[in-house]
């Protein structure tokens, strides 16, 4: 009898110590790890927009060299070439522009209701619609979250996230357009998607603005590696 | 004495069993937590990845820049150099707008309708982001090349890209790394398999000759007359 209560007692305590490992085991591993990584995320963020900024400090000065040395030899060929590069840049979305236009902006419901969640977040093919909408009216400069648009930008929801061309960004989405603000006001307004989005809750506001600034496009590499597989047919 | 002691058995068997149920369903639901925090977790390591590889790109381009300066800071050979140097820039921000006819490796795929569903917007812009994705460095459907204001819409039974209507067979030709673009096409359950599904004929060649033609530049595509430049 004796030997009987003594091999409960060895028995219980395994068992409170099993429950006990697991119960911790469950909790902490992932908590751990996703505080250490978002701490290294924000020092990753920190040093990227440190370095945008030192890249555009740099960029000025270049330009500024640019410029002076036009001024300086007062070469001809060299004040056009600025002329022509300057007005090839405003083409590319090289270059920061301001203009008349209308800024939209959009974020998921904040409650869940009946339908189906899928209903109540935004999708790469509602913004891509509104994309298609504002250069089929018209708009001549169009950024996401400062993102300038250009030819190779395809907008990506990535859950509660969009990532615009290299970069990430959590919502509110704000696409600005610089065009004719009562046609791109019309043409946003009365969109079928947009209608959707609004019965299910998702935020869509639409402001004609005097002065919308759209952001030139940054450069992650020089345009020479960007186009590094093509050249140039001359007819 | 003994119904005591029964009593109290039957009682710490019983708290027992509700502490272990208890237990149980805390595991299950911590479980469910951790699943979450796990999705939470992948989702912070995709973006600790992308932000990396950006900064080791922008740390490169740093350094570029920062030649370049230096390079027009203590030049000894002359204004030819800049000027070169300038032409360049020129030339390739008209290849970023889209202005200049361009050639170099790449795919070439032509789509047509075959059964009962017709070639939508949708469907041309999905296969254009699956090759954006990729990198391509320049595109164009039926010609008409891709750039910043390029819209793709239905208008009718056609489609309606820089103003201009498209009819089918669509061709859309890419310039970039061919096997990747074909890849990510031809992925399970990717666009192809999509288009297979629809009944679309689908033809798609990778080409080391993919000639891709300049927008027209009469300022309908490529608009400007709005625009302000900033300076900064």
């Amino acid at each position: 009898m004796k030997g009987h209560h003594s091999v409960m007692f060895i028995a219980f305590i395994l068992f409170g110590i099993i429950i006990s490992l697991q119960f911790r085991g469950v909790i902490n591993k992932s908590e751990v790890s996703a505080k250490e990584l978002t701490v290294q995320l924000q020092a990753a963020k920190e040093e990227n927009r440190k370095l945008l900024e030192q890249i555009s400090n740099v960029e000025a000065e270049r330009e500024q060299l640019l410029n002076n040395m036009g001024d300086n030899i007062g070469n001809e060929n060299l004040n056009k070439l600025l002329g022509e590069r300057d007005y090839e840049y405003l083409r590319a979305g090289l270059t920061t522009v301001t203009g008349r236009g209308i800024v939209i902006t959009m974020e998921d419901a904040l409650a869940k209701g009946e339908m189906d969640i899928e209903e109540y977040i935004i999708h790469d093919s509602d913004v891509n619609a509104i994309l298609d909408e504002l250069k089929a009216y018209g708009a001549e400069a169009i950024s996401i979250n400062d993102e300038r648009v250009i030819f190779s930008t395809k907008p990506v929801c990535a859950g509660p996230t969009i990532i615009v061309n290299e970069s990430r960004y959590p919502p509110p989405y704000v696409i600005k357009a610089i065009g004719d603000p009562d046609v791109l006001y019309e043409a946003i307004e009365t969109m079928a998607q947009v209608a959707f989005m609004r019965l299910a809750d998702i935020r869509v506001d639409i402001e004609k603005q005097d002065q919308v600034v759209v952001k030139k496009y940054h450069l992650y590499r020089s345009l020479d590696k960007m186009f590094e597989d093509l050249e140039v047919v001359r007819q | 004495m003994k119904t005591f002691k029964e009593i109290s058995l039957t009682m710490v068997c019983l708290v027992l069993g509700i502490i272990v149920a208890w237990q149980f369903r805390s595991v299950k639901y911590n479980q469910v937590l951790a699943q979450y925090e796990k999705k939470n977790v992948s989702e912070i390591i995709d973006e600790l990845l992308m932000e990396k590889s950006n900064n080791d790109k922008l740390k490169v381009r740093l350094q570029e820049l920062q030649q370049e300066v230096d390079a027009f800071k203590n030049d000894q050979t002359g204004d030819q150099n800049r000027l070169n140097a300038l032409e360049k820039s020129v030339l390739e921000a008209r290849i970023m707008a889209g202005l200049e006819t361009v050639k170099g490796t790449g795919i070439v795929v032509a789509i047509e309708p075959g059964g009962f569903k017709t070639i939508e917007d949708r469907h041309i812009e999905e296969l254009l982001n699956e090759l954006k994705a990729t990198d391509a460095q320049a595109l164009c459907v039926n010609d008409e090349r891709i750039v910043a204001t390029s819209e793709i819409r239905n208008a009718g039974d056609y489609i309606m890209i820089n103003g201009r209507q498209l009819v089918p067979p669509y061709t859309i030709k890419a310039i970039g790394n061919p096997g990747d673009m074909a890849n990510s096409l031809r992925l399970l359950g990717g666009i192809l398999e999509k288009f297979q599904y629809y009944e679309f004929k689908v033809d798609l060649k990778e080409d080391e000759n993919v000639v891709i033609p300049g927008v027209r530049d009469d300022g309908t595509v490529l608009r400007i007359n709005m625009l302000t430049p900033v300076e900064q």
